[in-house]
């Protein structure tokens, strides 16, 4: 462990006047804010298991009576709300606003007041949608399609409650969505310019973009649903001038946005850790930062890709198949460049790579579905099987889980200054490779052979299924004992875990600079930014200054 | 899936297109990304090279990729075109579709399919068509969105309220045809199911027949009830 450097001026010494959950409740300090959007998204990552499991359990024997329609629609929707709103999006902005900062060397975000109404919002959007359990869950679905939602057909204030707390937490998101965003654009260090952002930090100035642009159209579409269910409006209302399509087209555009949102991220964890743990810098950078904002384009404007059986124009339909096919380029670049930056490296098989490896080991499989489910007449016939669900599954749960744990696995050490524990990373990591194929695969199968339909609260015998609805029960029950070793990992190596020290990984951004955790400033002092890797510059600098060249940081660490 | 008409004959060959594509991708990437942790690690041995942009390799595998995409789209257009071709009657077919397809009314409602024939007759769950005669379903929802689906026949298309969405198809065997309902669409969703019933025209003309006297048989019996005021 290094010698931990004098600071200019001490004011972090002091002793705090209030408890720590009073600070941590108070603070705009994005690395606080940080801390809770990714504690919380990894509890209600959490509790989508179970509920992931309570659906699997219904649904691993045919006919079953577990769930009731209606409480297995209420399980459906929740769980659907649960992963996206409160997992997937507040872990990847959690990242994003922990670390990007961090990585463009400011000592604090541009807004921090308006991260916090954020994280606040956020908040109250997750109370919102468990509150709803002390009435009504809504019962409409991942997406509630007008008119299903329509007040007229379900009367109960379930739908309310899934609007209220997907508009709170997005609005949250919007609002930490501009502070990093202006963050990126006005605090970056002296000397890094745009194109010697980190590529995580990269991914996060176009994710804060894509999300200033789809969160308010879901806003919109909240608004209306809210004013068309409690107002008397009829925006998405058929037969007075209303247009149930219109519902599907703003909410397919803010679906698809997250999608490519939980990509961007990925591929941004990745590239930084590929590159620490490969000892050598990402191949093709400025491509790969290209390819990011042409998926964030793109992949949004293939919204209508979730709508190829409505009643839409054909040429509509080749349009979102052109804007599908079209991210092979940029997605095939990046995957690209992450793995010829691998080969010809010299890899320490840590755990933050084996997750990495993972995340993109399942991303091929979910885009390599996806790819075919955008073929127009393809998706005639596979659109709301299984076969999508698990084409999801696995793009989603390859970014968001396998993407997300490598990045909690590699910044670990710089939020608590401790290591997780390698040897249980491991552990979790392949019951997690067994647990997504045993869960997922069998899916395909039933949605591609016997078009088994998805949400459906039971199938029924003799239709060829049951088999593989079984075996995907027992791969969901897999792959949630393997994310549940992480979690447990995370919270034990909190306290318990190796001393990490400020730098571990040996990796080439300015994050590995600050202290572990970092202080509420950042850094003493900021560095000049002379390329695209400046912690490298610092640590061969202080090498060549103490005379003591034999040692890099990487070499004393162990290796697996 | 096993295809019985020739709009899904098309969709089948191209979803093994869309399944090689698949395959030759993930395969590409996980043989790469094990060949790369397996050979390339520091506990072997393994130095780091150099690293340096490599803009012409670049330039290539973007090309390749743009490639395999325009591909991708073009067989997509060109087999997506063939399995939206509406198909003519054949022989076996009903003499009154031979110039344009028989058209019936689906009608999805909670939760429920019920096809409304040309004669006036209709009939809820079952859908009886003749062999090798098209049939075009105007699909309309009364309630919430739908989605038709009788995988062996054709693809799937929405019914939303509003709207009216077509489905047309030639059942080239007869026998019976199983589908379901695609979008969830409340409490009975997933018993929202619905048949195909391929018969030869004449039976179908018998069908729709008896069907039409059935109905209005019963319609007479209700009429007869009321008027003589049994109604219960």
């Amino acid at each position: 462990m290094k010698p931990k450097p004098q600071p200019e001026l001490v004011i972090d010494g002091y002793p705090k006047r209030r408890p720590r959950w009073a600070e941590l409740a108070t603070s705009a300090d994005h690395k606080d804010l940080g801390r809770i959007l990714i504690c919380g998204a990894l509890g209600f990552l959490f509790i989508a298991i179970v509920e992931m499991l309570l659906i699997r359990l219904q649904l691993a024997i045919p006919e079953n009576s577990f769930l009731s329609p209606v409480t297995f629609n209420r399980m459906l929707s929740t769980y659907g709300a649960t992963a996206i709103f409160l997992f997937a999006i507040p872990l990847v902005l959690g990242f994003f606003y922990y670390v990007a900062p961090l990585q463009i060397g400011a000592r604090g975000t541009a807004l921090p007041r308006l991260g916090q109404i954020g994280v606040a919002l956020f908040v109250m959007g997750a109370t919102a949608l468990y509150a709803a359990f002390l009435f009504t869950p809504s019962e409409a679905g991942v997406n509630p399609l007008a008119p299903l939602s329509e007040v007229a057909f379900l009367s109960n204030n379930g739908v309310d409650a899934w609007a209220a707390a997907t508009g709170l937490a997005t609005l949250g998101f919007v609002l930490i969505a501009i502070d990093l965003l202006t963050t990126l654009r006005r605090m970056r260090a002296p000397g890094m310019a745009w194109r010697r952002l980190p590529v995580f930090a990269w991914g996060a100035t176009v994710s804060c973009w894509l999300l200033l642009v789809i969160g308010p159209v879901l806003l919109a579409a909240l608004t209306m649903l809210m004013i068309d269910r409690n107002f008397d409006g009829v925006f998405f209302a058929d037969g007075s001038g209303g247009a149930p399509l219109l519902w599907q087209h703003l909410s397919w555009i803010f679906y698809t946005g997250t999608y490519m949102l939980v990509l961007l991220f990925a591929f941004g964890a990745i590239a930084e850790i590929v590159s620490a743990f490969s000892g050598r810098a990402l191949l093709n950078r400025s491509v790969t930062m290209g390819s990011m904002v042409v998926i964030a384009v793109v992949g949004t404007l293939a919204w209508m890709q979730n709508m190829l059986t409505a009643p839409i124009g054909i040429g509509w339909m080749y349009f979102a198949m052109l804007m599908s096919l079209a991210l092979i380029v940029p997605i095939g670049l990046i995957v690209f460049n992450l793995i010829s930056t691998m080969i010809g490296g010299a890899l320490q098989v840590r755990a933050p790579l084996l997750f990495a490896a993972g995340a993109i080991s399942a991303i091929s499989v979910g885009l390599g579905a996806e790819m075919t489910h955008s073929m127009v007449a393809v998706s005639w016939q596979l659109k709301n099987t299984t076969d999508a669900t698990a084409a999801t599954h696995f793009a989603l749960i390859g970014g968001a889980v396998f993407g997300g744990f490598a990045a909690l696995h590699y910044w670990f050490p710089k939020m608590t200054g401790r290591t997780m524990g390698e040897s249980m990373a491991r552990i979790s990591f392949w019951t997690m490779i067994a647990g997504i194929l045993l869960a997922f695969v069998p899916l395909f199968l039933a949605g591609s052979t016997e078009n088994q339909v998805i949400d459906a609260y039971k199938f029924f015998g003799g239709t060829g299924v049951s088999t593989y609805n079984l075996i995907a029960s027992i791969g969901a029950l897999v792959l949630g004992i393997g994310i549940v070793l992480t979690l447990a990992n995370a919270i034990g190596s909190r306290v318990n875990g190796p001393e990490a020290g400020h730098d571990p990984w040996g990796g080439d951004s300015l994050e590995w600079f600050a202290l572990s955790p970092p202080d509420p400033h950042n850094f003493d002092v900021l560095p000049d930014v002379r390329s695209t890797r400046p912690m490298r510059d610092i640590r061969d600098s202080i090498a060549h200054r103490t005379e003591r060249s034999e040692q890099p940081a990487r070499e004393s660490q162990p290796v697996a | 899936m096993a295809p019985h008409s020739p709009g899904t004959d098309q969709i089948d060959t191209l979803l093994w297109i869309g399944f090689v594509a698949a395959t030759i991708v993930v395969v590409a990437i996980n043989v790469g990304l094990i060949y790369a942790i397996r050979r390339f690690r520091a506990a072997r041995g393994a130095e780091p090279r150099p690293a340096g942009d490599n803009r012409r390799l670049q330039f290539r595998v973007g090309g390749a990729l743009t490639v395999f995409a325009a591909l991708l789209f073009i067989l997509s257009v060109v087999y997506t075109n063939k399995a939206r071709e509406t198909p003519s009657t054949g022989d076996a077919g009903l003499a009154a579709a031979k110039s344009e397809p028989l058209t019936i009314k689906a009608t999805g409602q909670q939760w429920l399919w019920r096809y409304d024939y040309p004669n006036g007759s209709f009939s809820y769950y079952k859908l009886v068509v003749p062999v090798d005669t098209a049939v075009k379903l105007e699909l309309v929802s009364t309630d919430v969105v739908h989605t038709w689906t009788v995988p062996d026949l054709a693809g799937k298309r929405d019914a939303v309220p509003g709207k009216v969405n077509d489905v047309v198809f030639l059942a080239r065997d007869e026998g019976t045809y199983a589908g379901d309902s695609a979008t969830l669409s409340g409490q009975a969703y997933a018993a929202m199911r619905t048949e195909v019933e391929v018969v030869s025209a004449d039976e179908y003309e018998a069908f729709v027949k008896q069907q039409k006297s059935d109905i209005e048989a019963a319609q007479e019996r209700v009429v007869g009830l009321i008027e003589s005021g049994d109604t219960p």
